[in-house]
């Protein structure tokens, strides 16, 4: 099974909900409640959370 | 009430996804993540990615889903302090419904179990939930493969129909 794959390029700082099928971001706002409130009820569309900035570092899990 | 309700021996496949974290030594970074909902009497999430985490005794989510579900946390049914990426976080427990919905599927495809999870204060991560042992991996039988880049979840049943029952000692 091929992974998913997502371009996240463009969104660092911003919390994203992707197309489960293709990993495309379809919704991105800073404030999460807005991504939430949109993507609700919607088809294929997953909250994901936020992009985080170059400078942060790796968490191993969800940090 | 769901699709797959009647179809309890077919397992889910879901393929890893790449985390929005940057490249480990040039490499990306792929988790095992599933899709699920939450639900409380007529209101529910959208879906999310859930981080399967064989690590953690419960599931725990952003304390931003128990207002998506009006959910009032000062009525909770436990409170602790947990270290959750380095740091020390306050969670309130409340049962609510866990929805587990296909990789390619509609939302109004899936698999429904009530489950007790912890609202994490002020968490608004990489990803909003991690599914862990208590109210996840004790509803399903889930297999993890970075080789096959994929994850499975079938009926809690279905390991010890593969291996038998373990006994301890």
């Amino acid at each position: 099974m091929e992974p998913i794959r997502t371009d996240f390029s463009g969104y660092e700082g911003k919390f994203v909900a992707i197309d489960a099928r293709t990993g495309k971001i379809v919704l991105a706002d800073e404030n999460p409640r807005v991504v939430l409130e949109k993507a609700r009820g919607r088809n294929h569309v997953v909250v994901r959370g936020r992009v985080p900035l170059p400078e942060e570092p790796v968490h191993v899990g969800l940090g | 009430m769901s699709d797959l309700a009647n179809r309890p021996q077919e397992a889910l496949l879901y393929p890893y996804r790449e985390d929005p974290q940057h490249s480990r030594l040039g490499k990306p970074v792929f988790r095992p993540f599933v899709q699920v909902s939450l639900a409380n009497g007529g209101t529910s999430t959208t879906m999310l990615d859930g981080l399967i985490d064989t690590g953690a005794d419960s599931i725990l989510v952003s304390d931003l889903l128990a207002e998506q579900l009006d959910i009032d946390l000062t009525a909770h049914e436990g409170e602790t302090r947990h270290a959750v990426g380095g740091r020390t976080m306050n969670v309130r427990y409340k049962t609510v419904a866990l929805r587990l919905h296909p990789h390619d599927g509609e939302i109004h495809e899936r698999r429904e179990w009530m489950a007790q999870v912890g609202f994490v204060e002020n968490w608004h991560s990489y990803s909003l939930v991690l599914l862990g042992s208590v109210g996840f991996l004790d509803q399903f039988t889930v297999t993890a493969s970075r080789f096959a880049q994929a994850i499975a979840v079938e009926d809690r049943d279905a390991f010890d129909r593969r291996f038998g029952i373990v006994l301890a000692g």
